[in-house]
């Protein structure tokens, strides 16, 4: 039979402070972690679950983000009778057609930021076909009537249902709130094309958006719209779209795993010192129990279990503190406002998974286990008599 | 019966050797209680670690109850302690997070013995040594000769044959050392157990049937 655990908890116990000294450097590296993955959760959501592998997004050629693109009326009219292009069963073509304007709207804080207003018609609503309304309804064209992403009605000022946005010297009414899967959608507004413009009609569009039936050759048709010389447009799927305006926060998630590893090599280093020190204080016992008869296996086990165990209460001690911070991002601050690569902001709700909450559980145990093994490997290799001498 | 034939052990310190034991000749019977008496550094707790198993000689060799010690591994050695010597140490050497049953009970938790059976043999180790109602007590809530004493019923709790003990009396007072060099006496008497003890301690003399002396390494004179 093992040596205890009873053994290995008491002795956490009795040195109280060092324990929670130590766990808490864990529980720090557990907190960073589990505020990262969340963060890196929500921006996977918001940008790659965006997109539709059955959606298409058509630009002008070299545009990077439908901000930067005009796509003239000609060519949507084109694009609405290509073959391949998915239609209603009333034979309307599931093509939308929108325009953007990026407006600064003042936020709850008191600050102000680029907000992305997003033109579109009714065909827009089945094009986006994971637009959800939790409040009130779709705006009807030609009255100045808004519908409010969740996220951005939760952020900006005066977004709330039944409330007034004005920008450009206009204001129109929000009817409705929509969510739409954590998609960055849910940090946009969107209203009637039409009622963006001074005379009531678009000249054109920022850039369309277009479904597909499932099992369309994506491919050729991407090619065919490139070459057609009446559209002349460059279409790419929605997915690689969100991919691509994702690119920025590639760099903050190394950024942050860097300080995460960093973090996590100082935790290791401060389990490490702990459990060196216990090991010196406790040379007389770890002799006494070889004298007793245990091995140098159940003594190597005895303090890897007990780093593991100091571990462990820093996983606890961070789940809590993350779960808190993840909570306190979200209701105070209304998320992590996010610059795509449009310029608009987006914003984050950080999302606590199992998966996160597992991970982080593998990194603390990692950090217990590679805390313990050295000194524990130290404590094994004693000899008795000597171990004995320094009671 | 415990026989050393030709045993010497040398500690190598660097380029140095220091010859803690030399050519030691020695046999104890069963059932008797020895003390090892000489002045510090004559090799007393060298003598004892290899009559208890904790260490190898560098020559010769010891035998207990004809097993030959000699020739068996680490792990063979730490199990053959395990069934067969208890321990009994100058500064009790009691785990100072465990209450004084749970002291008793760590050699039983390499036995095979039900939680049950552990208690049981516990509660009964405890009543010899006179400690049964302070079994839930931690070390520092006892005092010295109470904590030797709970090191006696740890050194007893597997019913070993062989007890060693390096000066038990060593960090008591004289009314605890006499209690303690009684309680060893009466383990020899009633339990037949047989028992090597390193001492420094004159009155030991009245407890012991027998008493080695070591002088730098040598058995310098034997009594009867
Ligand atoms: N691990 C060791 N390494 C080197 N020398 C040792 C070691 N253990 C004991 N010695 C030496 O061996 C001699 C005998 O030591 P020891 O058996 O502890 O004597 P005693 O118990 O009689 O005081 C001493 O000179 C001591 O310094
Ligand atoms: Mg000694």
């Amino acid at each position: 039979m093992p040596i205890p655990l009873k053994y290995n908890l008491r002795n956490l116990m009795v040195r109280k402070m060092t324990t929670l000294a130590t766990a808490g450097g864990i529980a720090l590296v557990v907190l960073v972690t589990i505020l990262l993955l969340s963060l890196v959760t929500g921006l996977r959501q918001m940008l790659v679950s965006a997109g539709s592998p059955n959606t298409l997004i058509a630009m002008r050629k070299g545009a990077t983000s439908d901000v930067m693109s005009f796509v003239t009326r000609d060519a949507v009219q084109a694009l609405r009778y290509l073959p391949g292009v998915a239609q209603t069963a009333e034979g309307e073509p599931l093509v939308s057609p929108e325009f953007i304007k990026q407006p600064l709207l003042p936020t709850k804080d008191g600050g102000k930021e680029m907000v992305l207003v997003r033109g579109i018609t009714p065909v827009g609503f089945l094009v986006h076909d994971r637009v959800r309304f939790v409040a009130g309804r779709a705006p009807r064209p030609a009255v100045r009537e808004a519908v409010v992403g969740i996220a951005a009605s939760r952020r900006y000022q005066g977004l709330g249902l039944g409330e007034t946005l004005s920008f450009d010297e206009r204001s129109w009414t929000i009817v409705g709130i929509f969510s739409a899967d954590g998609a960055a959608f849910e940090s946009e507004v969107w209203l009637d094309v039409g009622d963006l413009f001074k005379d009531g009609t678009a000249a054109g569009c920022s850039g369309v958006r277009f479904v597909i039936p499932p099992g369309t050759d994506r491919e050729a048709l991407i090619r065919r719209i490139a070459e057609d010389p009446r559209i002349s447009l460059a279409a790419r799927s929605e997915i690689d779209y969100y991919e691509e305006q994702a690119e920025g926060a590639k760099a903050l998630y190394l950024l942050t795993m860097l300080l995460a590893i960093i973090m996590g090599t100082g935790a290791v280093f401060g389990a490490m010192n702990t459990m060196f020190a216990a090991v010196t204080h406790r040379t007389a016992e770890i002799g006494t129990l070889r004298a007793l008869g245990f091995s140098r296996r159940s003594i190597l086990t005895s303090f890897v279990a007990e780093s593991v165990c100091l571990s462990l209460l820093g996983y606890v001690l961070g789940v809590v503190l993350g779960i808190a911070a993840v909570a306190l991002v979200n209701q105070l601050m209304h998320g992590v406002a996010f610059q795509l690569a449009s310029f608009s902001t987006a914003v984050v709700t950080l999302r606590v998974s199992p998966e996160i909450l597992l991970l982080a559980l593998g990194l603390a145990f990692l950090m217990g286990i590679v805390g313990g093994f050295f000194p524990a490997r130290h404590a094994a290799r004693l000899r008795v008599t000597e171990a004995l001498r320094r009671a | 019966m415990i026989t050393l034939q030709q045993v010497s052990r040398v500690y190598r310190r660097g380029a140095d050797e220091v010859h803690a034991l030399e050519q030691i000749n020695l046999a104890i019977p069963d059932g008797t209680f020895v003390a090892l008496m000489g002045p510090s550094g004559s090799g007393k707790s060298t003598l004892l670690s290899l009559i208890a198993g904790l260490d190898q000689p560098s020559s010769g060799n010891v035998a207990i109850n004809g097993q030959m010690l000699s020739g068996l591994s680490e792990d063979q050695l730490a199990a053959w302690r395990a069934a067969h010597v208890g321990f009994v140490f100058q500064f009790y050497n009691l785990i100072p997070v465990l209450s004084a049953a749970e002291n008793v009970e760590v050699p039983l938790l390499l036995t095979r013995l039900s939680k049950a059976a552990r208690r049981q043999h516990v509660e009964t180790a405890l009543q010899i040594v006179g400690l049964a109602d302070r079994q839930h007590h931690r070390p520092n809530q006892l005092s010295g000769g109470e904590q030797q004493r709970v090191a006696i019923a740890r050194a007893v709790v597997v019913d070993p044959d062989l007890l060693v003990a390096d000066e038990p009396t060593g960090d008591l007072d004289a009314k605890n050392a006499d209690d303690i060099l009684d309680l060893l006496r009466r383990l020899k008497n009633e339990f037949h157990k047989t028992i090597v003890m390193v001492t420094h301690d004159p009155r030991a003399e009245r407890y012991v049937d027998q008493t080695f002396h070591l002088d730098k390494g040598v058995l310098v004179k034997k009594e009867e």
